[in-house]
């Protein structure tokens, strides 16, 4: 407990550091699992889920 | 009838304030203390400040400590990614979409160019030049000497494969298309003020400044060319 008081939160700069990268990684997993979440609610919708029926005319060009 | 209230409590405040001593001492009161005694003379009938013991933490100082400073840094970080996206978002934004990427890009098969041949493909408005050359325009390019050139450039960093020269078709003088396979330097030839470039494209003789400009281009397989 006191552990991660000391190693992050005792000094100002630790707790910035700390802030950014949890911010970095929080936007990340944030982002994908909004994708995820927009991708499961637009399924067959999407140009990626229908390319297959288009793709040999897209050949021919 | 103020003047004199204000002098009986002026009168009376010692008593009572010996024996509020030890309640508004810093040193904390003993738990289970069950009431908190006024200083004042009167107000201990009157007002009863009630005991918050315990609401007091059981846990340590520094728990809560970690607690708070975690919760302020979620929140700070949750704010800073929301701010970044902001940003991020709105820079997005204003740069070239999907669509128009691809209409930035001009793809050449180069099967249908023979060697010693040029092709001029138009990408984005404006002129470019594809040579297949020769070995011997290739030798002929390596053999001059880089240093006596205006705009210094060794062949080797103006193409990625020797026998394919790909540049922009745009004179670097006033912005004319010059002419291919013309010119004192077997290259090409700007009509409008009569600059030679050699067959690597740099500039020989005549007003022109720099080389013909070398545009981004790539050749993601052996007989295709992609500009752009």
């Amino acid at each position: 407990m006191s552990a991660i008081y000391n190693a992050i939160f005792r000094n100002n700069y630790t707790m910035l550091g700390a802030v950014f990268a949890g911010a970095f990684a929080f936007n990340m997993g944030y982002d994908t699992v909004m994708n995820k979440v927009w991708d499961h609610h637009n399924r067959g919708r999407q140009w990626k889920d229908i390319r297959h029926k288009y793709a040999e005319s897209e050949d021919d060009e | 009838m103020a003047p004199l209230s204000t002098v009986t409590r002026a009168l009376a405040r010692p008593s009572v304030f010996r024996q509020a001593v030890r309640t508004i001492s810093t040193t904390p009161a003993v738990r289970g203390d069950s009431s908190y005694s006024s200083p004042f003379k009167g107000e201990s009938n009157s007002t009863k400040v009630p005991d918050f013991s315990k609401y007091l933490s059981e846990k340590k100082a520094s728990s809560n400590a970690l607690i708070s400073y975690f919760m302020v840094g979620t929140m700070g970080a949750i704010t800073a990614g929301g701010a970044k996206s902001t940003i991020q978002e709105f820079l997005v934004n204003m740069s070239a979409s999907a669509d128009v990427l691809a209409l930035a890009k001009v793809e050449v098969d180069l099967n249908a160019i023979p060697e010693g041949k040029n092709v001029i493909v138009k990408w984005r408005g404006k002129p470019v030049f594809v040579r297949h050359r020769t070995a011997a325009e290739i030798e002929e390019a390596n053999n001059v000497n880089v240093a006596s050139l205006r705009d210094p450039e060794a062949d080797g960093d103006r193409v990625q494969k020797p026998e394919w020269l790909v540049m922009l078709g745009v004179c670097t003088h006033l912005g004319c298309v010059p002419i291919g396979e013309a010119g004192e330097y077997g290259g090409w030839f700007c009509p409008c003020h009569g600059s030679h470039y050699d067959i690597s494209g740099r500039i020989r003789k005549g007003p022109a400044p720099l080389n013909l400009e070398i545009p981004a281009y790539e050749f993601p397989e052996d007989d295709k060319l992609v500009i752009g």
